[in-house]
């Protein structure tokens, strides 16, 4: 069919779960620039956060209708959208070039005072970007299970959440700072408690009805279909499982835990993505909608050509 | 300045889809796309005792239109008169319009990637001088369109004078330009 | 659209009309080069004032859609094998008119017969040529459509008053009628009015669209109208609600009535209508005291076979009582038209010799529609108006007995069957029969704009022009006072010709040369309005310049005329026309075709109450299931059937069902509504998959979902008045489909 009435799938999902752990990821090593003696975090896992911003971008662009034409979610950064996509690739741009600052084959290498410029930026951007969906998600009053700040804390906390499991599995390839292993693990374990609050709390705010529309949308998440992915898939194999292992001091283990707390995020991003379809019905629509043909009936396909 | 609204009396609606049959073919959409869906509530209530509305949809034209405000490249724009509608060429079909919209007004095209909508007609009707063609077409009159500012039009009239009257979803602060008469 | 300029060089606009129902909404063509480039609706048509309904929105799609039938088509496989010549229109004729020619010979005139529907074209044509041919067997499903209100009516006061002074009316009582779906000028009319503070009664077993916007709904059973009309007559007589001097001093048979309907109780018909004896109550009170008032036929009415006559008549009483007859706001007697040359004087049924009258099927077992009763009610109106009512349509011959006649030779064989403007495997009673009949037939012509089922089977088709590409004379089956003319916008395309054409040429054929004098059907239209003193010189001109001929409006033509157009000379309430045709000059009650009272065995079988078919958007009967622009808005048939009742039945929203009759079964989607009553199941009329294989034996799968498998045409099921059969008022009994079962549907 032509018409689809269009609402965002699994691409935007996986181009928010990508976006936002990288931008985490970025956003961790900007910090580390300023914290950290050396300043140094991991160098695979800078490019990484780049990397994965890239990918949730280009996943972006192939969702458009009309990928050649992406350069014109560019024109208006004044909206929310657009203002996104300004900052992923400042983002994409500075975290690179971060990268680069401690490889010695680059002239700049070791260069302090650049390092610290693209470490502001990767801080600022990364920030943005990995809040932004959440915030996208939230100004659409037309969405009840969106509408509301919850969102971008969820999305926030996700993202930050995924960004040190990005660093706790990059860590094995090539050296990295001991903090990763270090402390990365007891700060994760305490996103992942923060995640199973502000879920909870979320759902429970949403049922509780700031509005009947609110409440009917949620109840999916409680017993209907989403119910299940939610609850073991993100709730207890993407937050409680490995708010557990975190505590476990083992490599393995902590890597283990950060993979889940990455397939939680994914899960996550999915169910809440999908979970905008539901729109707050018009008076009779949905019965009218449910009569309308699906598109391969026979009397669509039928192509009438002979002139008799 | 013209304000267009449309007032849709649903005492008169009968539900026999001209006004979707009519947007359709003189708007040439594709044969599945429809800007101005009529539904039916009811028959509701226990035989014989029944209440029965039909409720003529399309694109509210909202004074505070969310599907403008969040478009990315400018493709959604609202004119001074209230008639919002989408520069086709600007739009790259990022949905964030049809996210953003509460009433389910715009379509996503898969052929041409992009949305589309209802625009009051405002080419080859309104800016024309015309009625739009799914009030032209009415046989019930259950349409009215015209110039809220107007205070000697239709629509004024019935609009300040009707007690049964209200706009749908209105909690959303979207300012509606659709008004319902039942 | 791309905004065209309408203003350009060369535009004409052309004063047509929407062709796709009775309505003929008036529509501006804008036509340049001989083409059509844009239409709208004709904001100055009364009718319509610019509007249009959803088929009248398609019309230049339906003018020029891929499936039309555009060229003369002769049949080179086997029957139904779909397999086409593509011959010249003069050809097509010279070789019809041999055939039916050579018929005549072998087998005289009557053993050509032709089938029509619902008014849409000139048919004064078609009755001219067989008047000439000499066969009295041309039919419609008029018996189904208004004719047998017409003849009843007139039959006990002289005309049918089917025009309503809706304006100054006080309460109009919708009799089985729906005009939210069928009839939409009236029911802006209505809506209007309301806010004025005019009553609405709807008498209709389903929450309709109509039923929706009304005062007083009455959800009577099927076919169960003459208990319900007996009982309001029992209330407004022995409640005083009577107009006596009107039914004294204008009226014959008052007393006769009083004293017959004395047992027909509200209490008594409450068990019969499924109603509660106060509610019945109510709807006389209302009907008799907002006066004036109106009773707007119904078609429903018109369907219910055997109680159908005495319904029409009780209703007619009704008007009478109520002195609600050609008053002010009241149910008007306009009578012929005095001025323009009406379709029965374009008829020639005096060519038609005695002999060949009497030949008429079905007129020995229904005689008020056919030559016996039709001759009896033209000289009394003869006498009176000076004119007859239209003989085609209100003469025909039974179509189910020309059917069986096809069947089984039986009193006479009918060889030759000439379809126009009909689908009568999807419209007429019992469709397998009619099926098996279609098929049977020596030779079969169809004229239409589709390959229907029926022009699938059939040994030549004829393309005929539609919407624009013809003039058309809206006068309500002939029969009304006033004449609405509009023009052609464009010549027919391909080789399509009008219906007109196509009798006069194969009148031409067949010897009937000085017959038809006529070049063209704006010449016909010319001679019947040259002498309403336009000074015009042409049809085209009347349009462009008149269009419309409204006579003044009179009331109680009764009083200077010198009574009504009945024997007496009065409004027969105890008709002695139908008395000296043998049937009750009172209207005695009669049960529908099949119920439970009667036929207890049956019941056990089927024991739910059946009513098929009603007006339904965006079609037209069977038409405009091609066109995906309006197919898309409703996409597979629907039956209505009650919630509880569903559930004893195991049935669910949106399952495909079978519903099933004594006579066979169809399949439709179950709509679970409170809009009809437990017990009672609606099934929608027309449907048929146009996109399917249209060779035989699939035919489109017209018989699928084909409501009129389900209705009776058995002679005992007839009105013995006026035949029509049994659309309303049946057993039957559903059940879900099995979903191996489905595959069928799509
Ligand atoms: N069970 C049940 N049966 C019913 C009814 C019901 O309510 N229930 N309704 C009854 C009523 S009220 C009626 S009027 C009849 C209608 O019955 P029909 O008049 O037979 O209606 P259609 O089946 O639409 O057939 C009309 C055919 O004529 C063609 N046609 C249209 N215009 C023209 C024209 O100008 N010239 C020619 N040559 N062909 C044309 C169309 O393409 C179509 O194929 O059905 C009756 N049958
Ligand atoms: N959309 C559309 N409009 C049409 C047509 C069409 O096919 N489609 N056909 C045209 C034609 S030919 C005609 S004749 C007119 C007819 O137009 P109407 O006279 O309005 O007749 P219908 O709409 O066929 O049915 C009227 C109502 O009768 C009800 N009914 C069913 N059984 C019974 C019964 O036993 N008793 C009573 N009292 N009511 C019953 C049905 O529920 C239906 O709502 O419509 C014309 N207009
Ligand atoms: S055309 Fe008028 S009456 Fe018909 S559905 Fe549309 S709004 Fe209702
Ligand atoms: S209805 Fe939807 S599309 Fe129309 S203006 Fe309002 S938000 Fe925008
Ligand atoms: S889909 Fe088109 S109109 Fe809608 S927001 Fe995106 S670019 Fe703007
Ligand atoms: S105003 Fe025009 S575009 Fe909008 S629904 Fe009506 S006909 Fe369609
Ligand atoms: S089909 Fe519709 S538009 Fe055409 S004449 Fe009938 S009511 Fe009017
Ligand atoms: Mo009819």
């Amino acid at each position: 069919m032509s018409q689809k009435h269009g609402t965002w799938d699994w691409m935007l999902a996986v181009d928010f779960f990508f976006s936002g752990m990288g931008a985490a990821m970025l956003l961790f090593a900007g910090i580390a620039e300023f914290v950290l003696e050396n300043g140094y975090l991991s160098t695979i896992g800078i490019f990484a956060g780049a990397i994965f911003i890239m990918i949730g971008s280009g996943i972006l662009i192939f969702e458009l209708g009309r990928p050649f034409q992406s350069w014109r979610v560019f024109m208006k950064p004044t909206t929310l959208m657009s203002f996104g996509a300004w900052n992923m690739t400042i983002a994409i741009g500075a975290g690179i070039l971060l990268g680069t600052t401690w490889i010695n084959l680059f002239p700049w290498f070791g260069i302090i005072w650049i390092r610290k410029i693209l470490a502001l930026v990767c801080i600022i951007t990364g920030f943005i970007v990995a809040a932004y969906p959440g915030l996208l998600l939230a100004m659409n009053k037309a969405r009840p299970f969106w509408t509301g700040s919850g969102m971008v804390v969820i999305f926030f906390v996700s993202s930050l959440l995924t960004g040190l499991a990005g660093y706790m599995v990059c860590g094995l390839f090539g050296d990295a700072s001991p903090v990763i292993y270090g402390i990365f693990p007891y700060v994760a374990a305490g996103l992942c408690f923060l995640q199973l609050v502000v879920w909870i709390s979320y759902i429970l705010s949403k049922t509780s009805g700031i509005s009947d529309r609110e409440a009917i949308t949620t109840e999916r998440w409680i017993k209907g279909n989403y119910a299940a992915p939610f609850k073991i898939g993100v709730l207890l194999i993407g937050t409680v499982v490995p708010f557990i292992l975190f505590v476990v001091p083992n490599l393995i283990v902590v890597v283990i835990a950060s993979l889940l707390t990455i397939l939680g995020g994914l899960i996550m991003r999915n169910l809440v993505i999908y979970a905008g379809q539901d729109r707050t019905w018009l008076p009779g629509e949905i019965e009218y909608r449910s009569k309308l043909p699906h598109g391969d009936e026979a009397f669509l396909q039928k192509v009438w050509t002979k002139k008799i | 300045m013209a304000r267009y609204v449309m007032v849709i009396d649903t005492r008169k609606c009968i539900a026999c889809h001209a006004c979707t049959v009519a947007c359709r073919v003189n708007n040439e959409l594709p044969i599945d796309m429809i800007y101005n869906p009529v539904t039916t509530v009811g028959p509701e209530g226990k035989f014989p005792h029944l209440r029965m509305l039909h409720i003529p949809l399309l694109c509210m034209h909202c004074g505070n239109a969310p599907c403008v405000s969040v478009c990315p490249t400018g493709a959604s724009i609202q004119r001074n008169d209230g008639i919002v509608w989408i520069d086709e060429k600007k739009c790259v079909s990022c949905k964030a319009c049809i996210m953003a919209c509460p009433y389910g007004a715009r379509i996503s095209n898969d052929q041409t990637g992009t949305v589309q909508k209802c625009d009051f007609c405002k080419d080859e009707r309104v800016d024309q001088g015309f009625v739009p063609y799914c009030v032209q077409t009415c046989h019930q009159n259950a349409r009215i369109f015209g110039d809220i500012e107007d205070t000697e039009s239709e629509v004024f009239r019935l609009i300040n004078t009707s007690k049964t009257k209200g706009r749908l979803l209105e909690d959303l602060g979207t300012e509606p330009g659709v008004y319902y008469l039942y | 659209m791309n905004t065209l300029d309408l203003n350009q060089e060369g535009v004409e606009i052309k004063k047509s009309v929407c062709f796709f129902c009775h309505q003929n909404c008036g529509c501006n063509v804008y036509v340049k080069d001989g083409e059509i480039i844009h239409f709208e609706g004709d904001p100055e048509y009364m009718v319509n004032s610019g509007a249009l309904c959803p088929r009248g929105n398609v019309n230049l799609i339906h003018l020029d859609h891929e499936a039309r039938v555009n060229f003369p088509l002769k049949r080179k496989g086997p029957r139904g094998a779909g397999e086409w010549e593509r011959i010249t229109w003069e050809q097509a004729i010279e070789e019809v008119g041999a055939k039916l020619e050579e018929i005549r010979k072998d087998f005289g005139a009557e053993a050509v017969a032709t089938a029509g529907g619902t008014s849409r074209t000139d048919d004064w044509a078609r009755r001219r040529f067989m008047n000439l041919f000499g066969s009295p067997n041309g039919f419609h499903n008029a018996h189904l459509c208004w004719i047998p209100t017409f003849m009843v009516e007139t039959a006990i006061y002289g005309w049918c008053p089917f025009e309503i002074d809706l304006g100054m009316s006080k309460c109009i009582v919708l009799w089985g009628q729906n005009p939210g779906a069928s009839t939409f000028p009236e029911m802006s009319a209505l809506s209007a009015l309301k806010e004025k503070g005019l009553k609405i009664i709807v008498i209709d077993p389903r929450y309709t669209e109509s039923a929706a916007k009304a005062d007083l709904w009455i959800p009577l059973l099927p076919a169960s109208d003459l208990a319900l009309a007996l009982a309001w007559i029992n209330v407004i007589i022995y409640e005083g609600y009577a107009d006596y001097d009107f039914a004294y001093e204008h009226c014959v048979g008052f007393d006769e009535l009083t004293e017959h309907v004395e047992e027909y109780t509200p209490e008594w018909a409450a068990p019969l209508t499924g109603l509660n004896p106060e509610l019945i109550r109510e709807g006389a009170i209302m009907y008799a005291t907002n006066k004036p008032g109106n009773i707007q036929w119904g078609v429903a009415v018109d369907q219910m076979g055997k109680p159908s006559g005495a319904t029409m008549h009780a209703r007619a009483i009704l008007r009478a009582i109520t002195g609600n007859l050609d008053c002010p706001g009241g149910d008007l007697l306009t009578g012929p038209s005095q001025e323009f040359i009406t379709d029965e004087e374009m008829e020639l049924n005096d060519a038609l010799s005695e002999e060949q009258r009497a030949k008429q099927l079905g007129s020995d077992k229904f005689k008020l529609l056919t030559w016996p009763g039709y001759s009896r009610i033209a000289e009394l109106t003869k006498n009176y108006w000076g004119k007859a009512p239209t003989a085609e349509w209100m003469c025909e011959a039974h179509p189910p007995t020309v059917y069986n006649a096809i069947l089984t030779g039986e009193p006479y064989p009918v060889k030759a069957l000439l379809v126009s403007a009909t689908n009568p495997v999807n419209s007429y009673g019992e469709s397998e029969k009619v099926l098996e009949a279609l098929k049977e037939v020596d030779f079969l012509v169809t004229c239409d704009y589709w390959l229907t089922p029926t022009a699938m089977l059939s040994d030549y088709v004829f393309p005929i022009a539609g919407s624009f590409e013809r003039p058309t004379i809206t006068s309500t089956y002939g029969c009304s006072d006033f004449l609405m003319c509009s023009q052609r916008a464009i010549q027919p395309m391909y080789e399509r010709r009008t219906d007109f054409e196509f009798w006069r040429d194969l009148g031409v054929s067949l010897g009937q040369k000085e017959n038809w004098k006529w070049d063209t059907l704006e010449d016909a239209y010319f001679e019947r309005i040259k002498d309403l003193g336009y000074g015009v010189d042409s049809y085209d001109e009347f349009v462009e310049l008149y269009r419309f001929h409204f006579p003044e409006r009179q009331y109680y033509k009764y009083l200077e005329r010198g009574g009504f157009a009945t024997p007496s000379g009065k409004v027969e309430i105890y008709s002695s026309v139908l008395e000296e045709l043998g049937y009750p000059p009172l209207p005695e009650y009669i049960p529908p075709v099949e119920n439970a009272i009667d036929h207890p065995e049956l019941a056990k079988e089927y024991p739910l109450t059946l009513t098929t078919g009603a007006g339904i958007n965006p079609f037209h009967h069977s038409e405009h299931f091609q066109i995906k622009e309006l197919r898309f808005i409703r996409h597979e048939p629907y039956m209505e059937i009650n919630p509880e009742t569903a559930a004893e039945y195991g049935i669910k929203n949106e399952d495909w069902v079978w519903i099933e009759t004594k006579r066979g079964r169809i399949k439709q989607k179950a709509k679970l509504t409170e809009g009809i009553g437990p017990g009672v199941i609606y099934t929608e009329r027309g449907w048929w998959y146009p996109e399917r294989d249209m060779r035989d034996p699939e035919l489109g799968g017209c018989l699928e979902s084909n409501t009129n498998v389900l209705t009776s045409v058995a002679d005992e099921n007839c009105d013995p008045i006026t035949g029509t059969w049994a659309n309303r008022g049946l057993l039957c009994k559903v059940y879900k489909v099995e979903n191996s079962e489905v595959k069928g549907v799509e």
